[in-house]
């Protein structure tokens, strides 16, 4: 027999636009997907004993809600180390994975404001999870010449029309495109004017090159900003699903909690693993970033030479580009698949990952 | 300002905090089993991340993961399913309740829970606006869930039963007729049906487990979840799974897609591992759960405390009301004097502070021992000390 109360639940998320995006995967599905944002790489097997020893350990039972100390002292001292924030373990809560820290920090601290303010560009997996319970969001608008980030002036507008939480990206999803340090000390002003709060993803701030400016750093007493993004970020991790968020003391309790109820903690083998990453990451991940750096030029470069615009950005993992319907499809019909921006809300452009197969994937244009 | 007392989640977390700092402490509290995860998963894990960490792994999960649970279903409970769309994967048990509780509440409806149950129901179903209908149930009937109650307590905003057998923390069994009964009550009323299976591989004496979905015209409205955590020791792989009509869990899918995205392809393959390779651990833990049942009844009949009869599961419901205090300052005491946890009957249920819930989820001899100094502070709070 057919059922009314079930045929109403499957309307209701029919209807409910948000919970519908699409979410990114972060890594390939295969050698000519195009579409993820994180790095792919070798997993090193220093790592691998990391995680093989916790395992012969007898590391396989829940560990605390939050995660592992020795890992979220870890996550709070690269933070530091970074010049990404102020925080302390205490601060910490280990995610399973970049979407899990988005749900949490959008849902919990989201709790405490009657609003939620985000770029009109963003991350399809951002208005997912925030589509997971209705809530009031409000879209700031966004240009290609600024790389799809708000301008300070629209954050400034939202704030004094009374928005108090904010969710910003920087480095953009979308782009890459990073606010310049300038921009990160007026955004912070206008939080601190306006009491507001800033949930601040900068997961792809690791392949940036050169300075990057971090919200969270300018945020000395650890008050308004929650910072998230993937853990151990291009060290072979991205299918362990491990990611953070650093979050003022205010609200460690309610996204402790709320930790608890959906999931209890994350795999402990991918903590340890992730430990593991934390030891070697400086050193391999800086010739990572400046493989990718060169890659990226390159690529730009071809496109530039097939007349197709790049959209500024300074994460060197992604490549965003203005594209017109026919390069899109000669891209799909020579078997590449690409993060469309139209996904985002952009639908001008595209999101290559910066590997060798994006440089087949510009060459099926010429 | 007067502190205010810790209760619920808090008042665990604290009990837990206290017990995390003696040595000699017997921990009887979360259920967590203290085997290991059996070496063969263990070895498929490491094998996983040198020849599958670049493994690409949708939301609801790795295909070879979703066919071993479809087999599984089909072998333990008797539930046909698709793996390709109607089979999900989740970060444990935990993700799959929450993500259950999602996709069927809206704010507003309620959800009809027999009482005790655990706690983290209550807090899903506030975190989608739900409204908890409780369905009490007795010590004196070993907590079982009387189908009359549940029909009794539908109004025209229920839209979901909550069928978890055997139950945490009451450990009652919900018989093949009363199932039927309850499945009859969800089709009468148009009621979805979440059914939690998490201890189905540990019933005892003659108590049979049936899951709802295995029922003639039940899978179409009934979620199902279930994990590896308690029955193969993998509590921190975080590995469970939700089963169901395609179109309910395709919201399912989008949910899961939505709170956190993926599972950990190495946890996936240790429970390929798991599923797919010798069982006789899962028997072995069993066995060993069934000896310390006993172990744990004959002792508490020595010291006088009733309990419903555990049908299945792994903890006992004990009554220590005859003590005259709250079982919140039991445990309390219990882990200040004689550094054993358990955890009080209110953190399950505010109507339930006359119980601890003791899980047997250690050796004998730790049982014994902590059992034995349970004994000291009951019979130090009976003589008023």
């Amino acid at each position: 027999m057919a059922s009314d109360n079930k045929s109403a639940l499957l309307r209701r998320q029919r209807a409910n636009e948000h919970l519908n995006s699409p979410l990114l995967q972060p890594m390939a599905r295969d050698d000519k997907d195009l579409s993820y944002d994180g790095v792919q790489a070798r997993l090193d097997e220093r790592i691998i004993d990391a995680a093989a020893a916790a395992l012969d350990d007898g590391q396989t039972h829940y560990v605390d809600v939050p995660g592992i100390a020795p890992l979220r002292a870890a996550v709070a001292e690269h933070l530091r180390d970074s010049a990404a924030g102020h925080y302390q373990e205490s601060n910490i809560v280990i995610t399973a994975g970049m979407q899990e820290a988005r749900f949490l920090s959008m849902q919990m601290i989201g709790e405490n404001f009657n609003s939620i303010a985000l770029p009109a560009a963003l991350d399809p997996g951002a208005r997912k999870a925030l589509g997971t319970r209705e809530r009031q969001p409000s879209f700031l608008p966004v240009a290609p010449a600024r790389g799809y980030l708000p301008s300070v002036d629209a954050i400034a507008q939202a704030a004094a029309d009374g928005c108090r939480l904010f969710y910003l990206e920087s480095p953009a999803r979308l782009s890459g495109a990073v606010y310049t340090a300038a921009e990160v000390a007026a955004i912070s002003q206008i939080a601190a004017d306006n009491d507001a709060a800033v949930i601040w993803d900068q997961g792809l701030a690791p392949w940036v090159a050169g300075a990057y400016a971090s919200l969270a750093a300018l945020d000395s007493d650890c008050a308004r900003t929650a910072a998230i993004g993937e853990l151990a970020s291009g060290m072979g991790l991205a299918s362990w699903f491990i990611g953070y968020i650093a979050a003022p003391a205010r609200w460690i309790a309610a996204l402790q909690s709320q930790k608890q109820i959906m999931a209890i903690c994350t795999s402990t083998a991918a903590q340890y693993a992730a430990l593991g990453a934390s030891e070697i990451y400086s050193e391999l991940h800086a010739p990572r970033l400046s493989a990718l750096g060169a890659l990226r030029a390159d690529l730009a470069a071809s496109a530039a030479a097939l007349g197709i615009a790049v959209v500024p950005g300074a994460a060197q993992n992604i490549l965003c580009l203005q594209v017109t319907a026919a390069q899109r499809e000669t891209i799909s019909a020579a078997g590449f698949a690409y993060a469309d921006g139209s996904h985002f809300g952009a639908s001008e452009v595209v999101r290559l990952a910066v590997n060798d197969a994006a440089a087949a994937a510009l060459g099926a244009l010429t | 300002m007067k502190k205010k007392k810790p209760s619920g989640t808090s008042l665990l977390y604290q009990l837990i905090g206290e017990a995390r700092g003696y040595d000699d402490a017997i921990v009887l509290g979360r259920g967590d089993p203290d085997f290991d995860t059996p070496p063969h998963i263990v070895a498929a894990a490491k094998r996983a991340m040198v020849e599958h960490y670049q493994d690409h792994s949708p939301p609801q999960g790795l295909l070879a993961l979703r066919q071993a649970i479809a087999e599984r279903v089909k072998r333990v409970n008797n539930i046909d399913v698709d793996p390709e769309t109607e089979v999900v994967v989740t970060n444990g048990g935990q993700e799959a309740l929450f993500l259950m509780v999602l996709a069927v509440i809206a704010p507003g409806d309620e959800m009809i829970v027999p009482e005790p149950n655990y706690n983290t129901y209550a807090d899903s179903l506030a975190f989608a606006g739900g409204i908890k209908a409780e369905v009490q149930t007795y010590a004196e009937s070993d907590f079982r869930a009387d189908p009359a109650a549940v029909r009794a307590a539908i109004t025209d905003k229920t839209r979901a039963l909550l069928l978890v057998s055997p139950n945490n923390p009451a450990a009652s069994v919900i018989s093949p007729a009363d199932m039927r009964e309850m499945l009859e009550i969800a089709s009468e009323h148009d009621l979805m049906i979440l059914a939690d299976d998490i201890y189905d591989l540990f019933v005892y004496d003659d108590f049979e487990h049936i899951s709802p979905a295995s029922l003639p015209g039940a899978k179409e409205r009934t979620l199902t979840l279930n994990a590896l955590s308690k029955s193969y020791s993998m509590t921190g792989w975080r590995l469970g799974w939700i089963v169901g009509p395609a179109d309910l869990m395709a919201r399912v899918t989008e949910l899961k897609a939505a709170i956190s995205g993926g599972t950990s392809v190495i946890s996936q393959h240790a429970g390929i591992a798991a599923l797919t390779g010798p069982q006789d651990a899962v028997e072995m833990m069993a066995e060993a759960y069934r000896r310390r049942r006993r172990l744990v009844l004959d002792a508490l009949d020595a010291m006088g405390v009733r309990y419903g009869m555990p049908q299945g599961g792994q903890f006992v419901f004990a009554d220590i009301g005859f003590t005259g205090l709250d079982s919140a300052e039991v445990a309390q005491r219990m882990v200040s004097e004689q550094h054993v946890l358990a955890y009080p009957g209110s953190a399950f249920s505010k109507d339930r502070k006359d119980y601890l819930r003791m899980t047997f989820l250690q050796p004998e001899a730790q049982l014994r021992e902590g059992l034995r100094r349970m004994k000291i502070v009951i019979d130090k709070i009976v003589a008023g000390k």
